[in-house]
């Protein structure tokens, strides 16, 4: 036996010295062990809620979820957010219990409880250790029949859904997304955000009717995973639920999407925008279409990640861009696909068109086979990755029962991503991808974005309201808008300084009329000289432009100085702004101005002098020193309205303010003289009130 | 207060039969000749594997001047070794349906992959390359420190209280006596700047040594397999001479200490409290982990009920010990508190003092003890539920207790804790000499514009 190895051995050394070595190649996958969904058991209880069990018992821990058809799509228009708001409340107090008891009572148990909301389905979900489960559905119960959604909670959650809807609107990212599900569903209830209006249209009874109707069992998916047995659930279950029953009001019958016969641009103008985010789609395929295999390679492939042609081709070939992906999302009812990058402005035309290019090219080229076996790898290969833990085989059941995704789909999925062909990939995006009724949104500086757009398509032009703009509306005027000279008049204003509705400091501003010259000054004066600022403009008491700036901040300690002149068409002088680290950064400022540019600390003098009347919108260039930029700003005036500040109770116009680095409102009496009664700073805790 | 009887019903159920088996992981160990230590466990519940190598060096390694070169070397480790061109790792992780990315901590460096099983292979021997042959060319040095600098500035420079927190942690030490907590993980731009290519080089040579390296394997594999893998690919790679030992000497109660900062990114100002505490191995640390627990973890903690609910002080409240991982020598358990709108930080401090006060006069009650322990039991538990969970926790034992074995009865210390353990660890930690307070201001900018 010796003799035979040794003698095997000098026929292949090479062979085997090869073998053990360190290969220099990416070794080879070994055999695939067949992947098996974890069984679980299902059943449909006599009122109608579905019960899916996932028996797991590796570790002693159990999560439960319980999703009903309650999503935001069930708002009533004009009440957008409300299937938000009801989950926020369901654990923020029941018939016997607090909101703080029902915190201490999970939390004792080492658990957590939350629910959330999102387009078709209000979920409430619980994560405890098993010896846990009585308790769990204790609360589950309590929580789910027995909420009494207090007053004072709901204005709690109203107000931390509003701050972040501020929040949202200033971020460009975000704006686009509401504009393209919008112009994608139009009337359909997945098109509709919601808005600070519909935030403070809905009222407690709203929340505890929504929760009555919806909260049904009939059609809502129970789901218990982790160290538990059928026999146990069931029988929680029945305990918890006693006498539940009854079904939700059908849902609103949803209208077809927007058919477009050919692409079209939208163009979200957002002054000073310094990208542009760019979403293209269209609305696509039911959840239960099989298409969807074929469509998800397609969209792995186009944009699914870094890996992906999107990604390699804006970004790591033509930097661009810091991401370009593309994503087919699943409703309930009709979903969607959508690409999007953000881009610098000035290569917005060159983005587009190439991502356009790409859409064409998935659609009519077949995919070469290393990127298919790439993308497939990905997708099939991730997928025992996703079902690991028993909150996660739980969610991916779910996801499949509450699409009506049908019995097989979790056992069948990576194999039928496995089988689709190139051809199959190709087909399938030429029926997603619609390319000749495409929606692209673009969110950028409507001014220097207008020319690019209109050669590649049609091109509608919106603020960000949503109001539409002609194309002559977006460019600075050429001249400067002409001030109303009699609110030039001397006068001397004091206002505090809120931070969150406390007083922090207050600001003094004064126009004065010295000779036959006109002279603005502000001084500020923030926790208690920490923050100290003087400003003194010098202006042209013929047409308020502004000709020389003086300015001292000092800012914990901190000393930094703004000295400049304004004429023939440039900024001179010198700037400096405090840093973060505590140092004064210092500049020269010799800069070339567009005709009309005001210096950007004149705005609480300018404001109150444009013509101001109800639904005119004014756009101004201005300068701003601290940062040596260049900014326009867009205010849109309102209809005069009731604004109470300490110095008292006056009409006023509300005036939004954008293309600042945070936009801001203004409210300012409309009787001359016309004074700020009140500025607010979106997403900032900050408010200036007038006092005397 | 009206239902703490039948709260307190609740809370004082623990099963102790279940306490005792949940979570136990079984291994095996085994060790090259040359010096790579091999830990593994075998878990067949999904067809997956979990390859996890920490690198027995961190900051603490560092030396002055040179600070933020572990971390530096971390992002090295993806651009590229003799058999793997740059970007590849990643790219061939991802279209094997893997994930994987790296940290690095105070005392170590880790980085891991979880991968289809039949992947195992390409994990191991990826790990493998970059251990025998990173590229350390000036180009990826210079790209890397860049990026370093970049991610400096966007996660620490750019972000409200994150430079209050991540440089505060290390004033409680002596860059004389204990630099190797004495200074931040991320590292200063200047000592980045001033870094040579020798100097990663040398740093690769001393601490990526397969004998300064724990390997990690935990899920769905057959352990002959295992083996055969871990020789043909790692047993070539020479062992190196053992690194330096780290010095620290560090002394709780050295005096109170009182810092203030001003923070361009914060809308709102906060207080910060940093104690000092021992080395992880230390028999103190169990009660002060559920300590930190009952003060700040949840809504029903100590400062959120009395400084966000009832005194409506603060915004939100945190607590952490050694946030970023554990460490060998001594580290710091913090308390931060952020100001609601228009309360001064002055007072918002003497509201969480008082708390702190409270627990070392008259420590805690039996239903937050049980709750901080159930807490404690419920993420130790999940902790283990995946298997890069069990890997990074095969890997905390190994390096921070006396023997890996701990694994499977540290749980039982926890939940040994009594009440008056809390009550003398509160004593002996929480004292005011032992305290470095941080009081952040808000520079006002952005008030007037």
């Amino acid at each position: 036996m010796r003799r035979a190895a040794l003698a095997l051995l000098a026929v292949v050394p090479a062979l085997r010295l090869s073998a053990q070595g360190f290969p220099t190649e990416p070794p080879k996958p070994t055999r695939l062990a067949p992947v098996r969904f974890p069984p679980f058991k299902e059943a449909t209880l006599p009122n109608g809620l579905a019960l899916v069990v996932i028996e797991h018992h590796e570790q002693p821990v159990v999560s439960v979820s319980l999703a009903f058809r309650a999503g935001a799509i069930y708002d009533p228009a004009g009440k957008e957010g409300l299937s938000e708001l009801t989950a926020e409340l369901l654990s923020k107090g029941t018939a016997t219990r607090t909101a703080e008891q029902i915190a201490s009572t999970i939390e004792g148990v080492g658990g957590h409880l939350s629910a959330s909301s999102a387009d078709d389905f209000l979920t409430i979900s619980v994560d405890a250790l098993s010896d846990q489960l009585e308790l769990v559905f204790d609360l589950l119960g309590d929580v789910t029949l027995h909420s009494t959604f207090p007053t004072s909670e709901l204005e709690l959650a109203r107000t931390r859904s509003l701050s972040a809807l501020a929040l949202q609107l200033s971020q460009p990212g975000a704006v686009a997304q509401r504009f393209f599900a919008s112009e994608i569903y139009g009337r359909n209830p997945y098109g509709r955000s919601p808005t600070r209006e519909s935030y403070r249209a809905v009222t407690a009874e709203d929340v505890a009717q929504f929760a009555r109707e919806r909260l049904r069992p009939a059609g809502a998916l129970l789901v218990v995973a982790g160290d538990v047995t059928d026999a146990q659930v069931r029988d929680l279950v029945a305990k918890a639920f006693a006498g539940w029953s009854g079904a939700p009001p059908s849902g609103p019958a949803l209208p077809a999407p927007i058919t477009r016969l050919a692409p079209e641009i939208l163009l979200v103008h957002r002054p000073g925008s310094a990208q542009a985010n760019i979403v293209a789609g269209n609305p696509t395929i039911l959840p239960t279409d099989p298409v969807y295999y074929a469509g998800r390679v397609a969209s792995q492939v186009l944009g699914g990640g870094a890996d992906s042609r999107l990604f390699l081709i804006l970004r790591e070939q033509k930097s661009w861009t810091y991401g370009a992906y593309a994503s087919l999302r699943r409703h309930r009812g009709l979903g969607y696909w959508q690409a999007t990058a953000e881009v610098r402005t000035n290569v917005t035309d060159s983005a587009l068109v190439e991502l356009l290019h790409q859409i064409d090219r998935i659609r009519t080229v077949v995919i070469p086979d290393s990127e298919l076996t790439a993308a497939k790898g990905f997708l099939v290969g991730s997928f025992p990755l996703t079902i690991e833990t028993p909150s996660q085989i739980a969610s991916q059941v779910a996801n499949a029962k509450l699409l009506g995704l049908g019995d097989d789909y979790l056992r069948l999925y990576r194999e039928r991503l496995s089988a689709v062909s190139g051809l199959q990939a190709r087909a399938a995006a030429a029926r997603l991808f619609r390319r000749s009724a495409l929606t692209i949104v673009v969110v950028g500086d409507g001014a220097r974005l207008y020319d690019r757009l209109k050669a590649i398509g049609p091109v509608r032009i919106v603020d960000v309201d949503g109001h539409p703009l002609t194309p002559s509306g977006l460019n600075p005027p050429a001249a400067p808008v002409a001030l109303d000279l009699a609110q030039f008049a001397a006068r001397l204003d004091s206002a505090r300084v809120l931070v969150q509705g406390n007083p922090v400091g207050f600001t003094v501003s004064e126009v004065r009329r010295p000779g036959d010259s006109l002279v603005y000054t502000e001084r500020s004066n923030l926790g208690n000289g920490a923050f100290q600022q003087q400003t003194t403009l010098v202006l042209d008491p013929a047409d308020g432009s502004v000709r020389q700036v003086d300015q001292v901040t000092t800012q914990q300690g901190q000393r930094a100085e703004t000295h400049l002149t304004y004429a023939a068409g440039r900024a001179k002088g010198s700037s400096s702004a405090p840093q973060q680290d505590g140092s004064v950064k210092r500049f020269d400022v010799d800069t070339a101005l567009p005709p009309g540019t005001i210096d950007e600390n004149a705005v609480p003098f300018v404001v109150p002098a444009l013509p101001l009347a109800a639904g005119k919108t004014f756009t101004m260039t201005f300068f701003t020193p601290s940062e040596n930029a260049i900014k326009v700003l867009t205010f849109k005036v309102g209809s005069p309205e009731s604004v109470s500040v300490p110095a008292g109770t006056f009409q006023a116009f509300r005036i939004d303010a954008t293309g600042s680095r945070v936009p801001f409102t203004m409210y300012v009496t409309s009787d001359a003289p016309r004074r700020v009664l009140k500025t607010e700073f979106a997403g900032q805790p900050f408010v200036v009130e007038l006092v005397k | 207060m009206r239902d703490v009887g039948v709260l307190g019903g609740v809370l004082v159920w623990l099963a102790p039969a279940l306490a005792a088996q949940a979570g136990r992981i079984s291994y095996e160990a085994f060790t090259l000749p040359n010096g790579l230590h091999v830990l593994y466990s075998e878990d067949h519940s999904a067809p997956i594997v979990s390859v996890d190598v920490w690198y027995n060096t961190g900051s603490r390694n560092e030396r002055p001047g040179r600070s933020g070169f572990a971390h530096l070397f971390e992002h090295m480790m993806f651009e590229g070794s003799a058999h793997v061109k740059k970007g590849e790792h990643f790219q061939l992780i991802s279209r094997a349906g893997g994930s994987e990315n790296g940290s690095t901590a105070e005392d170590r460096t880790n980085y891991y992959e979880t991968i289809p099983s039949n992947r195992l292979n390409l994990a191991l021997w990826l790990e493998a390359d970059r251990m025998r042959s990173l590229a350390i060319t000036d180009e990826n040095f210079h790209n890397q420190r860049e990026t370093v600098k970049e991610e400096r500035r966007l996660r620490v420079d750019n972000q409200p209280y994150a430079p209050a927190f991540i440089d505060g942690m290390t004033w409680p030490f002596d860059s004389a006596t204990c630099f190797a907590y004495a200074h931040t993980v991320i590292g200063s731009i200047d000592d980045l700047n001033a870094g040579q290519l020798s100097d990663v080089q040398a740093f690769f040579d001393t601490y990526y040594a397969p004998n300064n390296a724990t390997l990690v394997v935990v899920g769905d594999f057959r352990p002959l397999e295992l083996r055969r893998f871990v020789n043909q690919y790692f047993s070539e790679i020479p062992r190196h001479p053992d690194p330096p030992p780290v010095s620290c000497a560090s002394r709780v109660g050295r005096g109170p200490m009182r810092r203030e900062l001003t923070d361009a990114h914060a809308n709102l100002p906060a207080v910060m409290r940093i104690y000092r505490v021992p080395p992880h191995a230390d028999p103190d640390t169990p009660a002060l982990e559920l300590l930190n627990v009952i003060l700040g973890e949840g809504e029903s903690s100590r400062l959120n009920v009395d400084l966000v609910r009832r005194e409506k002080a603060a915004l939100g409240t945190q607590v952490a010990m050694n946030p970023i991982d554990s460490r060998r020598g001594p580290g710091v358990l913090l308390a931060l508190a952020i100001a609601n709108q228009g309360v001064d930080p002055l007072k918002l401090d003497t509201l969480v003092a008082a708390q702190l006060d409270s627990l070392r006069a008259g420590g805690v009650t039996g239903e937050e003890l049980t709750k901080a322990k159930n807490t404690f039991r419920s993420g130790f538990i999940h902790g283990r539920e995946t298997t890069l969970g069990k890997a990074e926790e095969l890997q905390h034992y190994d390096m921070f207790h006396a023997s890996p074995a701990e694994i499977n009865t540290d749980l039982e210390r926890f939940l040994a804790v009594t009440a008056d353990d809390i009550r003398r660890v509160a004593g002996k930690y929480l004292d005011p000499a032992n305290a470095l307070v941080i009081i952040v201001k808000p520079a006002a900018s952005g008030v007037t514009q």
